[in-house]
């Protein structure tokens, strides 16, 4: 009886932290939901109110009057083809690190030290090396000058490739060599052996990867911001746009950060079952 | 026929995993490599399938050289130790993926793979994924795998040493009797001396990366090449005591450490030679009097084995096991004289045998 009151109390005090826990980390997302739907008069005021009558004017606002879709388009063109190109180099570069070993390491070393210097250290040379290409005929045709779609796809390959290799290099070696020895035996090429067991087996490991690396592009700012102005501004900068001289339009702004969450949010909880069967993937042994 | 020729195998620059290799498979024979963990084994195997390449020396299909060959021309079937399954297929696909990749048709395929899973006793999981399967279902399915295509050489990789004391017995049976109606080369690991003696035409005793023997189980039993072949073939394994010689008249007598004399040797032994003796459980007769030529000694364990015991031993340093009948009367602490019978000891001379004994 005592044993029982006593673990009654720890499930309430586990229960608490939990909620404690989780309430601190959704406050944010909870907060600006209800931002979105506040009159412009009951957002900034003090006591913080919770509840008021709630208006679209907000999504109206940054829907029609700022045309955010448009920075919706430019965002999924762009998050989509960076993360198509990374997962396509990065698991055939993957595959070769984990199996050949290529390098020795040092190879594979070396693309994971360009992630250690931050972003912003980059940038200028980034800026400049998009401005002259940009007016090369080649860059005009692959669109990557300054403000252009090209651009911030080369940018975000080139900061996300050396993440998703690194990602993958150990779900590769995790698949054991004997499956691919075992069909090389039963008659397949090395490439059919590649096709038809290696990366179904990694599929769901390709699809993490892909996810991660496409919530990284949807949420960059930094290269957005200093390689776009206006045609190929993505969702944060769009949001960042709403910071006028006027002041910060926190009502649209909310609204706003709202779609661009969305898409995100709904896409993550969608794959969170396969996202976990990728991470604690492994193949069949003994 | 497959030869190996003076093969050595290195993985990095240090671990050896085989030394100048010698040793030919000859057709339509079941050969099993047995060994501990780590002797090389496996390596044989991959040497053979092609997923691996000797550091020096050749292997040779029928005197041609294969060391160049990919893995799809070699000819080879093979169940891998870790199973190697296909875990994004069924069963039903993971057995016919063999058949499918040599462009098989489907109607043949769907009869092939429903008769050979028949044969190992998976039907009724055909259309499961390995990861519902138990150990021993996933072994056979492995096994299954391996042998549903006709193949040049079949090579399994302790194909039933994960599966339960009586399936192992029953699979043992079957896989003989498999290879024999199909007129297979078989390639067999095992670490089981039971697997070894009972399955293959030849057995190739490896220790280290060395073959240390090969030869028919009577063979390797009875006439054990050195004391690593004697203690590793035979459960419970040949015991082995330390001797010196006298030779007095052109008689030569061994005698153990405090000076009693056990045995006798026809010829001298090289000089300086560190001598053993080694003996089989079954050729010691107890008794519980102090008798000519024996040695005392006082029992420290009994294992029952249903149909007869073993006794372990001890004698001064050595621990000997000796088969007791069944309704042997001896217990634990009992004081014991070993006679040992006349030809039934093997003599070691710096672990290599130089006089073998006749059971």
């Amino acid at each position: 009886m005592l044993n029982q009151k006593h673990s009654f109390a720890f499930e309430v005090l586990r229960y608490g932290l939990i909620v404690l826990v989780v309430s601190f980390f959704f406050f944010p997302i909870f907060w600006m939901l209800l931002t979105s739907f506040k009159p412009e008069t009951a957002i900034m005021v003090s006591p913080p109110q919770f509840l008021f009558t709630p208006t679209l004017e907000n999504y109206r606002h940054a829907l029609v009057d700022k045309n955010f879709l448009f920075y919706i388009k430019n965002t999924l063109i762009i998050s989509i083809i960076s993360t198509a190109i990374v997962v396509a180099i990065g698991s055939l570069a993957a595959y070769s690190f984990a199996r050949f070993n290529v390098g020795d390491g040092h190879i594979l070393f070396f693309l994971l030290s360009t992630k250690m210097m931050p972003a912003i250290a980059v940038i200028l040379p980034y800026f400049l090396i998009f401005r002259d290409v940009g007016k090369t005929t080649v860059g005009a045709t692959l669109h990557l000058g300054l403000d252009q779609h090209g651009a911030l796809i080369v940018s975000y390959v080139m900061f996300n490739l050396p993440f998703a290799i690194w990602l993958l290099v150990s779900f590769f070696q995790d698949i054991p060599r004997e499956l691919e020895h075992s069909a090389r035996l039963d008659g397949l090429s090395r490439l059919q052996v590649l096709r038809k067991v290696t990366f179904p087996l990694a599929a769901p490991s390709i699809a993490v990867t892909a996810v991660f690396t496409l919530i990284f592009c949807w949420n960059e700012f930094l290269f957005a911001y200093i390689l776009t102005r206006k045609m190929a501004s993505t969702v944060t900068v769009g949001v960042e746009s709403f910071f006028t001289l006027q002041g910060i339009l926190w009502g649209p702004v909310a609204a706003a950060a709202t779609i661009s969450v969305a898409p995100m949010l709904l896409f993550v909880l969608a794959m969170q079952r396969y996202m976990v069967r990728g991470l604690t993937f492994g193949a069949v042994r003994g | 026929m497959y030869s190996f020729v003076n093969v050595h195998k290195r993985y990095g620059l240090r671990t050896v995993a085989l030394r100048k290799l010698n040793l030919d498979i000859r057709q339509r024979e079941f050969f099993v490599l047995y060994g501990p963990a780590g002797a090389g084994k496996s390596t044989i195997l991959n040497l053979i399938a092609g997923t691996t390449k000797p550091t020096s020396g050749d292997l040779l299909r029928n005197g041609h050289s294969i060391v160049h060959l990919p893995p799809e021309r070699r000819g080879a079937a093979m169940a891998f130790e870790n199973y190697a399954l296909y875990s994004h297929l069924s069963v039903a696909e993971n057995l016919a993926f063999p058949l499918r990749a040599q462009g098989i048709v489907k109607a043949e395929v769907e009869e092939r793979v429903r008769k050979i899973a028949s044969v190992l006793g998976i039907g009724h999981v055909l259309e499961r994924r390995p990861g519902f399967l138990s150990g021993g279902q996933r072994q056979r399915v492995a096994l299954g795998r391996a042998i549903i295509r006709p193949a040049d050489i079949y090579l399994l990789d302790e194909p039933i040493g994960h599966l339960d004391a009586k399936l192992r017995h029953k699979m043992r049976a079957e896989l003989k009797a498999l290879a024999e109606d199909m007129h297979a080369t078989v390639l067999f690991t095992t670490t089981s001396n039971k697997e070894a003696l009972a399955l293959g035409d030849r057995v190739g005793v490896l220790n280290s990366g060395r073959l240390e023997q090969v030869g028919t189980p009577h063979e390797l039993y009875h006439k054990p090449a050195n004391t690593f072949v004697g203690s590793f073939i035979g459960d419970p394994p040949m015991s082995f005591i330390s001797v010196s010689v006298e030779v007095d008249q052109g008689n030569c007598k061994l005698r153990t450490a405090d000076g009693r004399i056990i045995g006798r040797m026809d010829t001298p032994p090289p000089t300086n030679a560190t001598l053993k003796l080694g003996i089989r459980p079954n050729a010691i007769t107890l008794s519980d009097t102090e008798m000519p030529e024996t040695i005392p000694g006082r029992i420290d364990v009994i294992e029952h084995l249903g149909h007869s015991k073993i006794a372990v031993i001890s004698a001064g340093k050595d621990n000997i096991s000796v088969s007791l009948p069944a309704a042997s009367p001896a217990r634990i602490g009992d004081k014991v004289w070993m006679a040992v019978n006349s030809s039934g000891y093997h003599v070691f001379a710096n672990e290599t045998a130089i006089q073998r004994g006749i059971n």
